[in-house]
Parts: structure tokens; sequence; C-alpha cells
């Protein structure tokens, strides 16, 4: 068996004549945690939306648990996708449906029970087992417009996990939460990393979100990628102000790191 | 006494006008797209339109309709906002406004021909007419196959309502199911217009959902209240509308609008 869950060669990802991505080799070994970093627009989640063939990539060849995305058509897509659970930048706000948490959790659980076919009395113990492992429980009957932002990225890696996915991909899963919050959902993922058969991807801008059991960072700028390596060897002032501007410095300590004004550091 | 011969399909009528465009309006107003309803009904009114210059008349204007509304629903499906950069309710703004022209050029052809144009002209605010048993079963029809659609496509309904992109990133295949559900819906309004109206079915496809989503949450429920609220409001306005002379589409849109506002009230109330 392969033991890559994700292979990226020679890709190039167009928009219009303009080229937004072009990454030469990129490769995640299956339960790896990797943490995708970038500026804004520097092409991360265009490369997620690559790895779920949402997006179309002009050359190169992206594979995904051993499936060339290319070469799929709909259904193959389809059942690809049901292996890999993803965690969205933007917290989807195009339904007026009152649909509870619960609901939206079990949205998971829609493509692996297929077309035709309900979701049956299993679908619905899985899901309630991740509402309750997640601390959700409480508000499984509430409207998922009427709880917190926090709550409400909780209920959508719940709906990954339910898939029971072999790949979960979180595409800034704390933006615009507190700190709190922040803390809260970087134990999930730690929590997550140690179940050991789950490769993920987690992209973020800040570097605080990284769980100090995150052991490889891949970094993109302008649509390439620039470094790749442990937190060590990738994460440095220089690289850190190459990417964000002069202005700031970089903290560590027991694994975890954080950029912060040069101002603050220096005080 | 009451004329049973006129006010069983009337009311029949008026319930599953009602209904079915009240289950159809928790998908519409839960997408945001209530545009779908004039949209596809001036779609219809184009092809009724060019059918009538074509010689049809009667219950034959129903093809050509039909036929207007789901080329227009098929378009509508396949154009995928995020492929298309543009948001579904532009590419109905555009659809709208294509189907309008062509419903209004057909409209100026009938005095260039020198031809009568009340058939289709009664369309655009429905008439209690056209509101004959076989109306009605073509409406039970309609119903009956929205209903199927609902029982068998529910969960990937509802994955879409809450994010077409979602759905597609598990695994659903969003564009077949969302295409085929307004195919029907295009069946549906096209089937229903000629009673309540081209113009006034879309109040009847979005008041039903908005009253019902201030009363209520869960997928299930609302679509329950919804299809009740709309059949209340259907055959609430049929009725009045056959005791009072006035069009059935306008008094329906009052009467649906009426239990919009009662619903906005009570929630209120309920929450303080």
């Amino acid at each position: 068996m392969n033991s890559n869950a994700i292979q990226l060669e020679k890709l190039t990802v167009r928009a219009g004549r303009k080229t937004i991505l072009a990454i030469d080799n990129l490769s995640i070994d299956r339960g790896e945690l990797v943490g995708l970093l970038g500026p804004n627009g520097a092409g991360k989640t265009t490369l997620l939306r690559c790895l779920l063939g949402l997006q179309k990539h002009a050359r190169g060849r992206v594979q995904v648990l051993g499936k060339d995305i290319k070469t799929l058509g709909a259904r193959g897509l389809g059942l690809l996708r049901r292996r890999i659970g993803y965690v969205p930048q933007l917290l989807p706000s195009h339904s007026e449906m009152p649909l509870t948490v619960r609901e939206v959790v079990a949205i998971g659980r829609t493509g692996i029970a297929g077309l035709f076919h309900p979701l049956r009395k299993r679908d619905w113990e899985i899901v309630d087992e991740w509402i309750e492992r997640l601390g959700l429980s409480s508000l499984a009957a509430h409207g998922y417009t009427q709880i917190s932002g926090g709550q409400q990225r909780k209920t959508l890696i719940a709906r990954a996990m339910v898939q029971q996915p072999e790949v979960l991909i979180l595409d800034e899963p704390t933006a615009n939460l507190d700190m709190g919050w922040r803390e809260r959902i970087v134990e999930i993922i730690s929590e997550f990393y140690q179940l050991g058969n789950l490769t993920i991807l987690l992209v973020c801008h800040e570097l605080e979100v990284l769980p100090s059991c995150c052991n490889r960072i891949a970094i993109i700028d302008s649509g390439e990628l620039v470094a790749d390596g442990s937190p060590g060897d990738v994460l440095s002032e220089e690289m850190i102000r190459s990417l964000y501007g002069l202005g700031f410095d970089l903290l560590a300590g027991n694994g975890r790191y954080v950029v912060v004004p040069s101002e603050v550091a220096h005080a | 006494m009451l004329d049973l011969v006129f006010w069983a399909p009337v009311m029949i009528g008026g319930l599953l006008a009602g209904g079915s465009c009240g289950l159809l309006s928790v998908y519409i107003v839960g997408m945001r797209i209530p545009f779908l309803g004039v949209c596809v009904a001036h779609a219809a009114l184009a092809g009724a339109v060019f059918g009538a210059l074509a010689g049809l008349e009667g219950q034959m204007l129903l093809l050509p309709a039909l036929g207007g509304a789901v080329v227009t629903a098929t378009l509508l499906g396949l154009a995928d906002p995020r492929k298309i950069n543009m948001d579904a309710n532009v590419v109905m703004g555009l659809l709208f406004s294509v189907t309008m022209g062509l419903a209004f050029v057909g409209f100026g052809l009938f005095s260039v021909l020198g031809k009568s144009d009340n058939d289709v002209r009664s369309l655009l605010w429905g008439s209690l007419n056209y509101c004959q048993w076989n109306d009605v079963t073509l409406m039970l029809i309609a119903f009956g196959l929205l209903v199927i659609f609902v029982l068998v496509f529910r969960k990937e309904m509802r994955a879409i309502m809450f994010s077409r992109l979602d759905a597609q990133a598990v695994g659903i295949h969003a564009t077949a199911v969302w295409t085929v559900f307004l195919i029907l819906a295009a069946m549906l309004i096209t089937v229903n217009f000629q009673t309540v109206g081209g113009l006034m079915i879309y109040s009847l496809i979005t008041n039903p959902a908005a009253a019902a989503f201030q009363l209520t949450k869960g997928n299930t429920r609302t679509m329950v209240l919804a299809t009740i609220l709309g059949a209340a409001s259907g055959l609430g306005g049929f009725l009045l509308s056959a005791i009072t002379d006035l069009p059935s589409g306008a008094v329906i849109v009052l009467v649906s609008s009426l239990v919009v506002m009662v619903a906005a009230v009570w929630a209120r109330l309920q929450k303080r």
C-alpha cells in the first residue's frame, strides 16, 4: 500500500492566464500532521481545493489516498471525497434553513450513506458519538445559526469526523475565534493526531494554532512552496519576516510557536 | 346551496397549490433563491405565449410553458455559481430578464399578427376558471412527485441547503440532485401558475417557509409546517377569491403575507 496520503508532483493551477499555484513536489505520509502556512493569497485554500477535486489544475499530478484526482470521474471523486474530512475556512452562510447542530453534523454521513439510502441507526449513533466527544451534546437540538462561532466551528469539525476520514483537512479552523476557543480547537487537533491513523493537513495563519505534536511545516508564498521541514528547521525569524514583513519576532516554547510584534518581544 | 361542481376542485386545488408550493418554499427560502419563482414563471409564460402564437390553446399551452420552465431550470442547475463566478441570484436575474423580454415580445406579436392574447394574459394573474378537475389532477401529480423527491433526497437537499460547496466536499452529487430539484420545481410552478398566477406564485413559494422558519427549527418539522401553512394560505386564498370574485393570485398573496406577519409577531412574543 502506498504510504503517501497526499502527493503533489509538478502541480500548476491557473486562474485565467495567471499561475496561482506552482508546487514542484510535496508528499505527506499517512498518519502525519502537517501545518501549511503562508500569508493571505498565498494559495493555501486553492491547494486544499485541488486535493478535494473542487479546483481543477492545469498541469501536474495530485494524488490523494492513492487516487489521481485528474483521472477520476464524478463517481470516483465522490467516493474519494467521502474519505476526506474537510473543515472549510468560511462558516457556511448560504442557508436560511434553521438546521439543528445534529442535522449539520449528520451531513458528514450523507455522502457515505449514498443516494437513495436514508441515514441508518448506525449513522445516527456515529453522529451522536462525535457530538458527545466534541462536547456539543447540550447544543444538539439548537439551531446551527443560534450558537457561537466557536461552537459552529466545533460542529463542522464533528461533521468532518463523522465521515471517519483517512485525511482531515482543516482550513484555518480557528479563524475569528478568541484565544480560549483557539486553544480548545488546538487540543482537539492534538487528540485527533493521537488517534494515529489520521492524516491531518492544518492550514493556518497563526503559528500558535499549530499543536506541539505538529512535527512538519510547509510554507507557501505567492503560490510556491518555499519551505518544508520540521518546525525547528523551517521557522526562523528570517522566514517570518520574509513572509509577513519586518517588525515581527518568533517566540518558541514546549513545541509551540508564536509570532509577536518586535516591540512586544523586546519590551 | 354550495355548488360542489365549482367549489370542490377550487378547494382541493387551493390545498394542493398551497401545500406543494409551501413544501417547495422550504428549499427556495432555505437556499435564498426566492427569485426562482418569478424567473421560472416568466420562462413558462414565454413558452405559453409562443405556444399560443403557434396556434395552441387551452391545456395544450401547458406543454410549451413546461418546456420553457424546464429549459430555464436546467440552465440554472448546471450553472455552478463557483465555476462561473456568479451568484445564483445574478444568474436568475439574467435568465429572468431574457424570459421576460421574450414573453413581452411575444405579447407584442399578438397585436402585430392581429390575434387575441386573452388566454395567455390571464396566466399572469391567475384565474379560478382554470381550476377544474384535470388541473387538480396535474397539481396532484406535481405534488406527488415533489413529495417522492423530498423523501428520497431529503438528506442530500439538507446538505445542499447548508452549503452546495460543502455538500460536494463530503461526496454528494450536488449538481445532479440540485438540477433534478430545479426541474421538479419548474414543473410544479408551471402547473400551478395558471391558477395562482405567474406573478403571484412568487409569494406562495416564499411566504410559507418564511413563516415556518420563524416558528420552528429542524428540517422535518419546518417542511411539515411550511406545507400546512402553504395549504392553509392556498385554500383560504382560493375560497376568499371565489366568495369575493377578486383575482385568486392577489388574494393568496395577501393571505400568505398575513400568515408571515402573524408568525413573526408570534415568534417575537415567544422570545419575551
